[in-house]
């Protein structure tokens, strides 16, 4: 096996949080915000039914094949060609993905602290300290989220407490006034990123106790809504009708924070954790690109592959987009359909062939009495 | 990944071929097991041309009741002389006996010392003379007998200077690795406190003794020890950090995977958690393993005082240790890229005070950092009479002069002073040595990518610190992968009577330390 380590549910939960909500926090309630205007608090809340939906596929999925990765698995189910294809489809998307994570990353950084520093040395350092934590394996980034997670956590709920004094309840009413198709429409955005649970089934199989994977997936799910909830709640509150104008809401709320004087100016607090938040998301994308990779290839270390995968992830990044308009354009509008249609309608296929198959090979094996999944 | 493979290979091949040049093949015959001659003349010519140049060793010829050649050899300076003449040349020269006797019967009916080994072979007389015991070899016999008579001048038992406490037992190591078995011994008397002894070194046959509570310690960690220092071959020990470079886990790594402790109470409450402890003979130090890395910013004191007052000098701890890692990086950090942290009022103080500075922050805060770094080393080094006038006049050629000639910011000052003194909280100096060490690449990250740069050295850190195993065990064992026994003695210090599990190192063997409910309570009945 490629992958030695093994990780508890726990540590998957604690690995996929920041996975989803490092960078939704940063863009996503302006997005959202376009769309269901004073009722962006709701959106996270439909948009989470498509995450349970893809943990709930997935865990099927993995309850076929228990050891073995979508990509593996894809082509037991489709057949080699087809299989290779679809495998290919999913690297090439995580590819681009990881470089658009890093992009906003490096984005964010120059636009907000780092005026002069060139993107690529931004970009680039980041991904070689995530290059680290990817040849280091799958159990040193479960151990490296047991810290991280926690301390981005409570630091993150501290700043909301410091904001509560300008918090202003009037902003949230009338609560669903143009009734219930804002909210879902604003739910689209948010949608894509809760289908990136999806990156749970590169995990699954290194799980160690299978049953509780499915409940911690869900857990975590949840725990990403109640952030993004409490986020867009926060954003509203504090700037009502201003929060579409806004590129980095959390940001600007951070600015408001003044305590006794002192505690001032806290973005760059902010911006600390959360590059602690988006270190553990890009490397949990680098990981699942580095493992898929080499068992697309059939190679028996994803190690090799680890450093020139991290190359093309630092050019995508610089490729992916023009500026910060064009990258929040696209995830606002095609972006969308595109990553939808990659992490929920290809499982889906994928889930329906395998029962079809299943189906017919019980008929088939009623008389053999063979079990499916030792095919 | 690969580089690193090249180059332990490259090390082990040299190593390789240094043994097979070094093997002490025209040296003395120390691998010798044949028997002993029958003439004891011949014995004594063998041995003396081994012992040649070798002033300090006597060879005593003697009569055995006034009839039977015998030789006694001792090393000068290395036995108990006034034992040897009262209990085993009077007994034996003023001996009536028969023509035909034999070993035995002169331990049995001679000799007045208790501890006494018979001897077949050459290699068995060099092993006892080169340890202090003198040894007896006698005419048409076939064996010789060492008497336990080893004596020689050891440092009394004092307290560890690098380890001092307020409340807690005073007493530490010494350099006589009998003696620390001893001091161990005196606080667990149990049967089952196990003690086995090797020898490395190819010339200075340093004795290494490892030491673990039979049932309490993991079966497969105790063979792991043994193995690992029996795969150890070099030419002498004169330390325990010898050892420790050659069982680490990982050799690349600053941090220390080994504690090392020159105190018996701690080496003793890591014997009753599970751990196996290494004694060197020649350094009061001993190591413990495995170590994790929350028992590296652990002073015996937090368990000796109240739960409370460990709780909070343990947080205070942890607090300074972050503090001695990042504060030099953060102020430079905010003075170069984030000044608008800095509140007004103290931005216009720190301002003024760095206008006349000819340095960026970096670099003063490198300059302050590297002279610092200077007067500690030189304050270890230097006498004792005099490293104390030094550092007044460091304290002052830093703090005042260098201030008032514009060369550092008196903030500056404040800041390398205050790391300074917070990395003597870390109560294990090699962990101190470690952080102080990575201070330096985080402070030129900070100088380059501001707050950035200092969360990506710190994500490399915990990284680096997530990958490191000691003897098998995560190095932040309770809190990645979280333990949630371990947590209540490591995040806080909870009560004696709560700590009822042992930390589980490799293996879930024998946990329970303690009973239930052993809350006080007042006495029930008394209303």
């Amino acid at each position: 096996m490629m992958e030695r380590g093994k990780i508890s549910p726990v540590q998957m939960a604690l690995l996929m949080n920041p996975a989803i909500s490092a960078t939704v926090l940063l863009l996503v309630p302006a997005i959202t915000a376009k769309q269901a205007h004073r009722d962006l608090w709701l959106s996270p809340i439909w948009a989470s039914l498509i995450g349970f939906f893809v943990v709930f596929i997935t865990y099927q999925l993995n309850k076929l094949y228990p050891k073995e990765t979508i990509i593996e698995y894809s082509e037991q189910i489709l057949g080699k060609l087809v299989g290779k294809l679809v495998g290919a489809v999913f690297l090439l998307f995580y590819l681009h993905i990881t470089g658009i994570i890093v992009r906003e990353y490096g984005e964010f950084l120059s636009g907000a602290f780092l005026q002069h520093t060139p993107i690529a040395v931004i970009i680039g350092t980041m991904v070689l300290v995530c290059s680290f934590a990817v040849i280091g394996g799958l159990e040193v980034i479960g151990r490296a989220s047991e810290i991280i997670v926690p301390i981005v956590m409570l630091l993150y709920l501290f700043i909301f407490i410091l904001l509560l004094k300008d918090l202003e309840i009037e902003n949230m009413f009338p609560i669903m006034e143009k009734g219930i198709k804002p909210s879902l429409m604003g739910s689209i955005v948010p949608q894509s990123w809760f289908s990136e649970f999806l990156l749970i089934s590169f995990f699954l199989p290194y799980v160690k106790n299978k049953k509780k994977g499915m409940k911690w997936g869900m857990i975590s799910v949840i725990s990403v809504m109640l952030l993004m909830v409490l986020t867009n709640m926060m954003n509203l509150l504090l700037f009502g009708n201003l929060t579409p104008s806004l590129t980095y809401p959390v940001m600007i709320a951070a600015r408001y924070i003044s305590i006794a004087d002192f505690l001032e100016h806290l973005e760059s607090i902010v911006m600390a954790i959360w590059i602690a938040g988006t270190f553990i998301k890009i490397t949990v994308f680098y990981y699942v690109l580095a493992l898929g990779t080499a068992q697309w290839l059939k190679l028996s270390e994803y190690r090799p592959v680890v450093l020139p995968l991290g190359f093309l992830v630092l050019l995508h990044g610089l490729w992916s987009a023009r500026d910060l308009q064009e990258l929040s354009h696209f995830l606002a509008t095609s972006g969308a359909v595109y990553i939808l249609s990659v992490q929920v309608v290809i499982p889906v296929i994928l889930l329906l062939v395998a029962f079809i198959r299943k189906k017919v090979q019980q008929r088939k094996g009623s008389l053999q009495n063979e079990s499916p999944i030792n095919h | 990944m690969n580089l690193r493979r090249k180059i332990i290979k490259f090390f082990a091949e040299t190593m390789n071929i240094k043994e097979h040049s070094s093997s002490p093949s025209g040296d003395h015959p120390v691998t010798d097991k044949d028997p002993l001659s029958i003439h004891v003349a011949e014995n004594v010519i063998t041995l003396e041309s081994i012992y040649a140049d070798c002033s300090d060793v006597m060879f005593r010829h003697f009569l055995i009741g006034n009839r039977t050649k015998a030789v006694l050899i001792y090393i000068d300076g290395m036995s108990n002389i006034e034992e040897i003449d009262k209990n085993m040349l009077t007994p034996l020269m003023r001996q009536e006996i028969e023509t035909h006797f034999d070993v035995r019967t002169i331990l049995e009916q001679a000799l007045t010392v208790s501890s006494v080994k018979e001897i077949k072979t050459l290699e068995d007389i060099i092993k006892e003379v080169s340890s202090g015991n003198p040894v007896v070899l006698i005419d048409q016999q076939l064996q010789g007998f060492a008497a336990g008579l080893s004596k020689w001048e050891k440092r009394s038992i004092q307290e560890p200077s690098a380890e001092s406490v307020v409340r807690g037992p005073r007493d530490g190591f010494i350099e006589t690795v009998s003696t620390n078995i001893v001091l161990l011994r005196r606080k667990i008397k149990s049967p089952h406190l196990k003690t086995k002894t090797i020898n490395i070194g190819r010339y200075s046959q340093t004795e290494v003794v490892i030491m673990y509570i039979e049932g309490i310690a993991d079966k497969t960690l105790i063979d792991e020890v043994q193995n690992r220092l029996n795969r150890i071959d070099i030419d002498g020990i004169l330390e325990s950090g010898y050892i420790e470079e050659f069982i680490k886990d990982h050799p690349f790594s600053p941090f220390p995977l080994i504690l090392n402790t020159e105190r018996p109470d701690i080496t003793a409450a890591s014997l009753l958690e599970g751990n196996v402890v290494i004694l060197t003979d020649g350094t009061p130090f001993a190591l413990i393993a495995p170590t994790t890395f929350y028992s590296l910013l652990q002073s015996p004191e937090d368990y000796y005082e109240g739960f409370i007052i460990g709780t909070f000098i343990r947080w205070l701890r942890y607090t300074f240790l972050l503090v001695a890692l990042l504060l030099p990086s953060v102020y430079v950090a905010i003075l170069t890229y984030h000044q608008e942290m800095i509140p007004t009022s103290l931005l216009i103080s720190v301002a003024k005070s760095r206008e006349q500075i000819p340095f960026p922050a970096l670099v003063e805060a490198l300059i302050m950092e590297i002279t610092f770094e200077a007067l500690r080393e030189a304050g270890v080094r230097l006498p004792k009479n005099i490293g104390s006038a030094i550092s007044i006049v460091g304290a002052l050629v830093i703090g005042q002069a260098a201030v008032s000639a514009g060369l550092v910011s008196a903030p500056m000052v404040m800041a390398v002073a205050i790391t300074g003194i917070s990395s003597f909280l870390i109560p294990r100096y090699s962990a101190s040595i470690a952080l102080r060490i990575l201070r330096f690449p985080i402070m030129f990250l900070a100088g380059t990518l501001g707050l950035v740069g200092i969360m990506l050295a710190l994500l490399t850190i915990i990284i680096h610190m997530c990958t490191l195993r000691s003897f098998g065990v995560p190095y932040l064992q309770p809190l990645a992968p979280i333990r949630k026994s371990e947590l209540k003695d490591s995040i806080i210090r909870a009560p004696w009577w709560s700590l009822k599990k042992r930390p589980h190192w490799t293996g879930d063997y024998n946990k329970d330390r303690q009973p239930n409910g052993q809350i006080p309570s007042p006495a029930k009945g008394n209303e």
